[in-house]
């Protein structure tokens, strides 16, 4: 909303600056964001007549002239511009002006010839882009007037009204607040108001529910032409275009007091002016010319013949006022905001009109509003208003809302005795009257007590408020716990090399079910996405971080690992769960000057680091799986229960997230964080076997080394030595694996591995003899169950 | 014999001084101290000294013995100092130390847990949400009428079930307050929607924190002093801190907060949306819960919330919002943990 400064300082006296009224009225809630200034406010700019025009000897594209700028002497100046003649009237800095941008005018030479000034544009005085060369003013002007006459500056104030307070859309309404936060004194000026008497053969309400208050004045013998400077340059300022005086004077009155007009052309309408809803299909044809085929929802002005305006919105052009308009019909009524803000939205029309009535006038307001248009519709147009309004529907008697002091006091916490309430209250014009406080008419957003603390505390000033401060113990909820846990897990991972992610919760569709938990239910989707690549809340965190991986492997990453924590979502209950994802590509380390040999992730590195994450008392398991999209690919089992995904990519999704010639594997992994908090453990768990005495007597290891079948699985090892449940042995853990394509070392079809025994005793140290029969009995054991070989 | 001990000496402790590294002083310890060395063999001769001779030579011998060992262990001791101190020496000290690669985390994370233990010394605890919401969450019960242009189809994401996805993280406060009676003390770390249009500075989806304090007796004058409070813990004590006047639908009186501050640039920074809880919304959670546990009479609260983003831009000093989505290396692993 534009307020111009000029146009405020018509019912504000004050002498503030604009940056400080600017202030005020932003600490008020009214908050100024740009004040944008026009017109020139230069000194040392005047009107200057050229006298003569010549070719400057050393350069082409400039020419000499001489000008008179009222001082008596004719001024020399060079000049770049071409499109003036002789005796055309053109603004001139003289030596001492200072232009925007702070470019300082002097005296000096230009190719070898002195300039004692500059001849100026439209853009170099800041008055807008305007044509190229010159600004030619009319030939009427005075030689030597400033310019800052000619063109004076104004400041406009660019305001973000809240959408509570319509009665800040005119001038009016914010010189009001202005006066009532200390900026100046408000220059009252009330208007007379008719007689009003109701004639339903003139204007009648048949939808109340579009309409409480709705008046009309009859104005004839008008003059339609056009607006005085004054008025053109008041709508200028704001961004309107002059029409004629009749629309002029409508438009001007709404940025004065908040409230719309319409003018109708008395002689187009038939019989009386209704406020009713539109019938189903019926054809409107607007001012700008477009037709619309209006609904049952839309309200209308209709006369004998049809609709003639959309009410609130637009009038119609069958009954606009023209240059032959004589006599007009003034409108001004109060149109319910729902209906109006509805109806504006299903026509797709947006009015300054609309804007205002969407947001609530008032009927006080609209009485004011047709008698100042009046006022002026009579001395500029020539014409005379009829004796009386005609009025349809009520205006409301004044609100009074009652207040407790005690409340105030309470709920802004201060301490204000009750008549310094009323007294500030009585700045905003809120009298204090039997039963409570008068609410004027403009205030319809005062209709509680809260409302009147609000304005007490706006007026008090917050920075009048003494800050206090409360703590109150709080247990942790189980959001604090859920929290905490993935928060000690980003710190885990992040020190373990991972860089977290974050990416969006909206992509497209393509992906998201691929790696989606298998019981998934189908992907959720928005209904009005913004575009494609947006249109789905994700599933899965693995498309999200394989876009990362892409991204980052065109900057030239070589060594990727990446965590995210967030939110998926799903169909089925539980509809949103928040997930850990993790993707490692690319080379194990950085590279050093160890020279050890690097080497480039596979799937174990990732199954490493998701085993430690688990509780070690219930660890993490895997389970080989099929997945639709990881040829790879193990079930996470948290508790035995699946809660997760860890895979490889196949080689044609790797392909397509790895671009220019990077190579190697893609691991992923997705688990439930709520699965893995519930199986964490506090940390202080007291397992007598892991977390019970240290052991005080020595560990003896016993490395065996296996000939197997290739295709025996590792876990068969371990299962089977765990199985024989030999008492003493703590531990088992795989050092070496090696087959041999040639057949050489080991038979084709074979594999070795070498595995560690470690056995002990918690009361004693173990002797030689025990432990050489527990390794036999295990022995025996691989080679019935898996088939194991000794080597060597 | 005498003679012969005090030649060995001087022989001994020459030989030993000359050693020049751990082979040659080895030598020399066989040489002399040996099962077959000079010593043994001049000892080997006491059984032909006379009864009186022998506790002398002996003596002497012994002496003999321990001055060799002495002087061989010392050498030794200097050997392998200067052994040691040259396997050091060789060290390139100023090559570049090695260690795992370390890992980030994401600034947002930072800054969400900066938030999060500031509130918690004030004794808030967390509380949460789904993004999935009904209207009712979202809007009606933070007295946001139907008609309201916030909740058309141009500025919220609707689902086709017609729930949508949170325009704000306020709905939490309607959930907490729904699911437990006051007093509530409340910070709810989340993500928010709008349909804007991603660029430089918009993204549709954005990182919010929420705050709701509701007790009896709880003012105006409490909400500016936590807001302070935490502002001024976060940005330093310099902080400088305006509430202006606005409105919202939930709150009355509302309240935008502006921050000048050096960590963010020097210049007034909107930041953030507060005010007391509106009765309005207090009346819709008490029919929701078919009591009036949040009378207004007798209750009242303060809210608050900010976007992260934002702050979270100007903090890292990123020009464009999508940074934070990107999950460029090059960016996040400026924040080692």
């Amino acid at each position: 909303m534009k307020i111009s400064l000029s146009w405020l300082r018509d019912y504000l006296r004050t002498d503030k600056p604009a940056a400080e009224i600017a202030r005020i009225l932003t600490d008020a809630g009214l908050e100024v964001g740009a004040i944008e200034s026009t017109g020139v406010a230069i000194p040392k700019v005047v009107a200057a007549q050229i006298l003569e025009s010549v070719q400057h000897p050393n350069a082409d594209r400039l020419s000499v002239c001489k000008v008179d700028d009222g001082s008596g002497t004719p001024r020399q100046i060079v000049c770049g511009a071409k499109n003036y003649k002789v005796g055309d009237k053109v603004p001139l800095a003289q030596p001492g002006a200072v232009m925007p941008g702070d470019f300082k005018i002097k005296v000096g030479k230009l190719r070898g010839v002195e300039s004692e000034g500059m001849m100026c544009s439209s853009k170099e005085l800041g008055l807008g882009e305007g044509a190229d060369g010159l600004l030619i003013l009319p030939p009427e002007t005075t030689v030597g007037t400033p310019l800052s006459e000619l063109f004076p500056a104004e400041e406009v104030f660019e305001i973000e009204i809240t959408p509570n307070r319509p009665d800040w859309l005119g001038h009016l309404g914010v010189a009001r607040e202005a006066a009532a936060f200390g900026c100046g004194e408000l220059k009252a000026s009330e208007p007379d108001l008719p007689a009003i008497k109701e004639d339903s053969s003139v204007a009648a309400i048949t939808a109340p529910a579009a309409a409480s208050f709705y008046s009309i004045r009859r104005i004839d013998g008008v003059k339609v032409g056009p607006s005085p400077e004054w008025l053109r340059k008041r709508l200028e300022s704001v961004g309107l275009r002059s029409i004629n005086n009749i629309v002029d004077v409508t438009n001007f009155v709404m940025f004065e007091t908040a409230q719309p007009l319409h003018a109708f052309d008395a002689a187009k309408i038939e019989g009386a002016l209704t406020v009713r809803f539109a019938n189903d299909g019926e054809c409107f044809t607007a001012l700008d010319g477009r037709e619309h085929k209006l609904s049952a929802n839309d309200p209308v002005i209709a006369d004998a013949k049809g609709a003639q305006a959309l009410a609130g919105i637009t009038g119609g052009a069958a009954s606009g006022v023209s240059e032959s308009t004589t006599s007009v019909l003034l409108e001004s009524a109060v149109f319910t905001p729902t209906v109006i803000r509805r109806a504006s939205r299903a026509l797709g029309i947006s009015t300054d009109s609309s804007y205002r009535f969407e947001r609530g006038v008032d009927a006080q307001g609209a009485l004011a509003a047709s008698a100042r248009a009046a006022a002026l519709i009579a001395q500029l147009a020539g014409g005379s208003a009829s004796v009386d309004l005609v009025i349809a529907g009520a205006v409301p008697a004044p609100r009074v809302i009652a207040l407790r002091g005690d409340r105030v006091r309470s709920l802004l916490g201060i301490s204000i005795d009750d008549t310094a309430i009323a007294s500030l209250l009585a700045k905003l014009g809120i009298k204090e009257v039997s039963g409570g406080f008068e609410i004027p008419a403009w205030r319809n957003d005062l209709t509680r007590e809260v409302d009147l603390i609000e304005e007490v505390a706006r007026l008090h000033g917050i920075g009048n408020i003494v800050s206090t401060l409360q703590g109150i113990p709080a247990h942790s909820s189980e959001a604090d716990r859920a929290y905490d846990f993935a928060r000690a897990l980003r710190r885990r991972l992040s020190g373990g090399g991972f860089h977290e992610a974050r990416s969006g919760t909206l992509t497209g569709s393509r992906d998201q079910a691929s790696y989606a938990p298998g019981d998934s239910g189908g992907v959720v989707a928005v209904r009005n996405p913004m575009g494609e690549e947006h249109s789905t809340l994700r599933a899965s965190l693995i498309p999200g971080l394989l876009d990362a991986v892409s991204r980052n492997l065109r900057h030239g990453a070589d060594s990727i690992r990446l965590f995210e924590i967030g939110k998926v979502y799903r169909q089925e209950q539980p509809e949103e769960s928040t997930r850990l994802g993790l993707v490692i590509t690319g080379r194990t380390a950085l590279e050093n000057w160890r020279g050890e040999s690097e080497r480039s992730v596979d799937l174990f590195d990732l199954k490493g680091v998701l085993a430690r994450l688990g509780n070690p008392l219930d660890p993490i398991t895997f389970r080989s799986t099929t997945h639709a999209s990881l040829p790879l690919a193990l079930e996470i089992l948290i508790g035995g229960k699946p809660a997760g995904i860890l895979g490889v990519l196949s080689p044609a999704a790797t392909r397509e997230v790895m671009v220019g010639g990077h190579q190697g594997q893609i691991v992923v992994a997705e688990l439930d964080l709520a699965a893995l908090q519930a199986s964490s453990g506090t940390g202080f768990s007291k397992d007598p076997k892991s977390f019970g005495a240290i052991p005080k007597f020595p560990a003896v290891r016993r490395d065996l080394a296996l000939l197997l079948d290739a295709a025996t699985p590792y876990s068969l090892i371990e299962q089977t030595a765990q199985a024989t449940k030999e008492e003493l042995l703590s531990g088992i853990t795989p050092f070496d694996i090696f087959s041999d394509p040639e057949g050489v070392k080991v038979p084709i079809g074979k594999k070795s591995l070498a595995v560690a025994l470690t056995f002990q005793h918690s009361d004693r140290t173990l002797t030689t003899e025990e432990v050489n029969e527990a390794v036999a009995r295990i022995v025996t054991r691989l080679r019935e169950t898996a088939g194991a070989e000794i080597r060597g | 014999m005498e003679t012969q001990i005090e030649q060995l000496r001087v022989e001994a402790l020459s030989a030993i001084a000359e050693a020049s590294d751990a082979l040659a002083l080895k030598e020399a310890r066989v040489r002399y101290l040996g099962k077959t060395g000079s010593v043994s063999l001049l000892s080997e001769g006491m059984k032909n000294l006379s009864k009186e001779e022998r506790p002398v030579m002996g003596k002497l011998l012994n002496e003999l013995r321990t001055a060799v060992t002495a002087a061989l262990d010392e050498k030794e001791g200097a050997l392998t100092a200067v052994a040691d101190a040259a396997a050091l020496a060789s060290i390139d000290t100023s090559l570049p130390g090695t260690a795992p690669e370390s890992g980030s985390l994401h600034p947002l994370t930072l800054l969400v847990d900066r938030a999060v233990q500031i509130f918690r010394r004030l004794g808030f605890a967390i509380a949460d949400g789904p993004d999935i919401e009904t209207e009712w969450h979202c809007f009606d019960a933070l007295n946001t009428p139907a008609d309201h242009p916030a909740r058309n189809e141009q500025d919220t994401f609707y689902l086709p079930d017609g729930r949508l996805l949170r325009t704000h993280t306020s709905s939490i406060q309607i959930r907490t307050m729904v699911a437990n009676p006051p007093p509530i003390r409340i910070i709810a770390p989340g993500a928010a929607y709008r349909r804007d249009e991603v660029d430089a500075t918009h993204l549709a989806q954005f990182t919010q924190m929420e705050g709701l304090y509701v007790a009896p007796g709880v003012s105006l004058a409490d909400l500016k002093g936590t807001i302070e409070f935490f502002f001024r813990e976060l940005f330093g004590p310099g902080t400088e801190i305006r509430f202006r006047p606005h409105f919202f639908p939930f709150t009355e009186p509302s309240y935008e907060i502006d921050l000048r501050t050096e960590a963010l640039g020097g210049k007034w920074m909107e930041l953030a949306g507060c005010g007391m809880v509106d009765p309005a919304v207090f009346e819709e959670v008490n029919k929701q819960r078919g009591d009036n546990a949040y009378d207004p009479e007798k209750v009242s609260g303060f809210a608050f919330g900010f976007g992260l983003d934002r702050l979270a831009m100007n903090l890292t000093g990123i020009s464009d919002i999508r940074m934070l989505t990107e999950n460029d290396l090059r960016f996040l692993s400026r924040f080692t943990a």
